[in-house]
């Protein structure tokens, strides 16, 4: 298999390098459902003798309401505290004993799991991951010592990231409706509120096999992994789909603003515009657009906002992956002695200038060769794969996108970067955020 | 850019909680379930280092060429013997003069490099830390002729163009303010400082406002004459290419490299030595949480024992089972995440536990860090704990070294640290042979028991009277210049 990608692969760079042709490809991603439903991804790799499992749960704190928001994320964190068979600390306990490790991570859209293990511990991991997702115990006094750890996790996260605070103020008024408007680790009163029951009702709606999906990449073979997905999680029963999230954000009527009070040395200013979800028709214009802001000091506002003049330290934007839509946002902390007014201004000076002018074929085309390299980029690890194919299964309608994603923003042309940029980056569409020691007179 | 903001509104559940000081969380385990195989163990085809080539070039440059087909991308991985520990006085010099030295060179303005690279989707950063300075670049294969023409004046020819210096220069002084708003971002730089004292190891790499704002482009230039030179430098490639090919190209590119100049010798400061337990206080006085970190003096990189070192602090504090993270974490609930961990240089390192918590429950915290420790010492370590330690760092081992960036960094790192691929070839053996008896003198010899050192970040008013018990106080404010 490996040698038949290398022969392939010298062909691809005779013929000009395609970024089809980087490995794996999409029929190297094998995918089957078990009949509970769960769909099950398996990609064969024998660069190094281990394997990774990551299983997608559809489920973040897009599905919560006020009362228990952060539950996505705490639950993520009871899953690690005890099923039928493997008992409280067991999990890690046995994983790290087989040469394993793992982790999670909770978005507002997807609850993930991951497992990175010596191929020699591949059963194991399946069987454990089966007794949490099929048994999850929920001992009442985990609870409570988990609340405290997940408490501290709130407090640093706040005490180390002015960022993370501005953030989080911003999307509660950038949102009006949709559940995005709160933090994913959920507000200290939820967090400090909730009780076993609201946790067990939340892992019976969501943690049914037919709401997730599982990613296996490593030196393992497709007829192992289907052995075992039989075996351990296909007993697990399917459950009534859980409901759709069916809240829309309404249509922003005019610019909010949004001032918050921290003692920083310098203001921080955060603007986001409302934008679709991933994988739509103008995702990967402005997802090129967004390159072309702030990839690298020669991209558009690095270079007007650090490199000519000095008016910010850093800048950035970002359009986070969301089932429903979202926000695209641009972030920047002003230079010494440079008020938010002037950094501003002169942000949304460059914005406008995309707007009315459009952007360049050379900043098109830089920003199409960074998403080939990253792509290649992205393909290096067992475990990034793993995550990409899992990503694109969920966020973009399917993982055969994944290999296509070159060829697509190769299409994406000048007009279509100015058209977006006038439909969205609107001053009614916007939000800006300030974070700031004082909010003057 | 010494900030990081995360961007991304991600929550884990374990962070790598010490990036500052360089591992991650950790702890505990103590019986296994019977029937549970020892994974690992079973492993007969162990990890091995691909094959390399190593150079030495007539100017003294040792070049490291290893092929890696997987994806068609190559990377570049320069290290210079120019960080912070040559300082001289000038803390923050190091760390400017990386930060500039693709700021223009001969041929090229700092635009064109930048447009050049970024227009062909490179990725490139210069950086220094405590002991070298580097360059790291990966790009597609294909576009070599283009790069490293480029990397070859950075080499040779860089400028350090008086007004881009300033520019950046300008930035760093406030960066220097805006990184103690985020404690877990300093608390690595006070600790050492607190160890090192006057010792090169003790430099800040981001330098303080007062030194930073003296440093002019005519001294990183002066810096980067002395200290960016063939006779101790490492180029390493790794990638998609063909060694014979990529020899004769580097031999073409960088043989006819000279340094310009004689460094001064590095000034040997003697390392410090305890006799007494002290306390660094570090007063943020809107500060609702603790950060915490104490600990001695550590091992070298180089050391026989660094491997046997790790086993045993993969139970104290390597993991997330690790017993500090358990008592902290899992049995307490008294912070997201603590560890502990040995961070290695050429001459010494460091030993550091540590943790963040809220202020109420800052001495509950080290207490039990303290316990656990003592614990280590008392009681030791059964047969299944140590087992289990083994089994976890040669089942993670192989991903450590899976990409083509991993492997320049690694080999790089056995040039400047005087280490060779049996690190890598033998570990799984070095790990298995550290039994109970060989833990035990492990234990005993690197892992401190008393005159440890403490620094702690927090509202200094709530905590003051209650940290005194853990040594000779002395105190801060993070706002004042410095650590």
């Amino acid at each position: 298999m490996k040698r038949f990608v290398l022969i392939l692969l010298a062909i691809c760079l005779l013929a000009g390098a395609s970024p089809i042709c980087a490995m794996p490809a999409t029929e190297d991603v094998h995918i089957f459902t078990l009949k509970n439903g769960m769909k099950i991804l398996v990609l064969e790799d024998h660069a190094i003798p281990n394997v990774t499992l990551q299983i997608f749960f559809k489920v973040g704190s897009r599905n919560e309401y006020p009362g228990i928001t952060g539950l996505s994320h705490f639950l993520e964190h009871m899953m690690f505290n005890g099923a039928k068979k493997y008992g409280p600390k067991m999990f890690d306990r046995v994983l790290e004993n087989a040469g394993g490790s793992s982790n999670a991570y909770t978005t507002e859209n997807v609850t993930t799991y991951q497992d990175w293990v010596p191929e020699s511990a591949l059963e194991l991991i399946f069987e454990m991951e089966a007794d949490r997702m099929g048994s999850l115990a929920l001992d009442e006094k985990i609870v409570e010592s988990e609340r405290g750890v997940v408490l501290s996790e709130y407090t640093t996260g706040y005490e180390n990231s002015d960022y993370e605070l501005l953030d989080d103020q911003l999307r509660s008024v950038a949102y009006q409706a949709h559940p995005y408007r709160w933090p994913v680790i959920g507000y200290e009163s939820d967090i400090r509120n909730w009780q076993r029951l609201d946790i067990k009702d939340y892992f019976d709606r969501y943690y049914a096999p037919n709401n997730a999906i599982a990613v296996v990449v490593g030196d393992v073979t497709l007829a192992q992994v289907k052995t075992l997905a039989e075996k351990y999680l296909e007993p697990i029963p399917a459950r009534a789909p859980p409901r759709a999230v069916h809240t829309r954000e309404p249509e922003q009527r005019g610019e909010k603003r949004l001032f918050v009070h921290k003692d920083v040395s310098s203001p921080h200013i955060l603007i986001v515009y409302h934008v679709p979800e991933t994988g739509t028709a103008d995702y990967y214009a402005l997802d090129l657009l967004s390159a072309i802001l702030s990839q690298g000091k020669s991209s558009r506002l690095y270079s007007a906002l650090i490199s000519d003049k000095p008016l910010a330290t850093e800048i950035s934007t970002y359009m986070p992956n969301a089932l429903d839509p979202t926000l695209f946002y641009v972030y920047a902390v002003c230079a010494d002695g440079v008020s938010v007014k002037t950094l501003e201004k002169a942000i949304l000076r460059e914005i406008d200038n995309v707007v009315a002018k459009g952007v360049t074929g050379t900043e098109i085309q830089k920003a199409q060769n960074n998403v080939v390299a990253s792509f290649y980029r992205s393909l290096e690890t067992m475990s990034n794969k793993a995550d990409m194919i899992g990503t694109y299964e969920i966020f973009f309608g399917g993982y055969q996108k994944l290999f296509t994603a070159p060829e697509v923003y190769r299409k994406v042309t000048a007009m279509d970067i100015k058209t977006v940029a006038a439909k969205y980056f609107k001053k009614t569409n916007r939000t800006v955020g300030v974070l700031e020691k004082s909010e003057g007179k | 850019m010494i900030l990081k903001k995360r961007r991304i509104r991600i929550l884990c559940l374990r962070i790598f909680i010490m990036a500052v000081l360089g591992t991650w969380a950790a702890v505990v385990c103590l019986v296994m379930p019977p029937g549970i195989v020892n994974a690992a163990q079973r492993e007969t085809s162990s990890f091995k280092l691909p094959a390399y080539e190593k150079i030495t070039l007539k100017n003294g440059l040792t070049v490291y060429l290893m092929e890696h087909h997987g994806v068609p991308l190559i990377y570049v991985s320069a290290v210079f013997p120019a960080g912070a520990v040559r300082d001289a006085g000038k803390s923050g010099l190091a760390y400017l003069t990386a930060e500039t030295l693709l700021s223009g060179t001969k041929s090229y303005r700092k635009k064109q490099i930048e447009e050049r690279l970024e227009l062909l989707g490179v990725k490139y950063y210069a950086y220094a830390d405590i002991e070298s300075a580097g360059i790291s670049m990966s790009f597609i294969n294909t576009d070599q002729d283009k790069v490293f023409p480029l990397l070859k004046e950075v080499f040779q020819d860089a400028v350090f163009d008086p007004a881009e210096f300033e520019k950046r220069k300008k930035r760093l002084l406030l960066e220097l303010v805006q990184e103690k708003e985020q404690p877990s971002m300093v608390i690595g730089a006070y600790f050492n400082k607190f160890v090192f004292g006057s010792h090169g190891y003790g430099n800040p790499i981001y330098g303080t406002r007062a030194s930073v704002k003296k440093i002019k482009s005519i001294d990183a230039k002066a810096f980067y004459n002395a200290h960016y030179r063939p006779e101790e430098s490492v180029l390493v490639i790794v990638g998609d290419f063909q060694t014979a090919r990529m020899k004769k190209k580097v031999q073409e590119l960088f043989e006819a490299w000279r340094s310009k100049k004689k460094p001064p010798p590095l000034e040997r400061i003697p390392l410090p030595a305890f006799d007494k337990s002290r306390v660094l206080l570090v007063n943020k006085s809107d500060a609702t949480e603790t950060q915490f970190a104490f600990g001695a003096l550590g091992i070298p990189r180089n050391h026989p024992d660094y491997v046997a070192v790790q086993v045993v602090n993969t139970v104290l504090g390597g993991r997330f089972t690790s017993w500090l993270n358990d008592e902290l974490r899992v049995n307490a609930g008294l912070t997201y995440g603590a560890g502990s961990s040995f961070n290695t240089y050429k001459d010494s390192g460091t030993f550091v536990i540590s943790s963040f918590t809220s202020a109420d429950t800052t001495v509950k915290a080290i207490d039990l860090a303290l316990d656990v420790l003592n614990r280590l010492h008392t009681e030791g370590m059964d047969q299944e704990t140590l087992t289990s330690a083994r089994n976890y760092l040669i089942g993670q081992f192989p991903p450590l070294y899976e990409t083509p960036g991993s492997l320049a960094s690694l080999l790089a790192a056995t040039f400047v640290y005087g280490f060779d691929e049996s690190f890598v070839n033998d570990f799984q053996k070095n790990v298995e042979n550290v039994t109970i008896e060989k833990a035990r003198k492990i234990i005993a010899k690197h892992f401190p028991e008393d005159s440890l050192q403490f620094v702690l970040i927090g509202k200094a008013a709530a905590i003051r009277d209650q940290v005194r018990k853990y040594g000779e106080l002395s105190e801060k404010d993070i706002k004042s210049d410095g650590f």
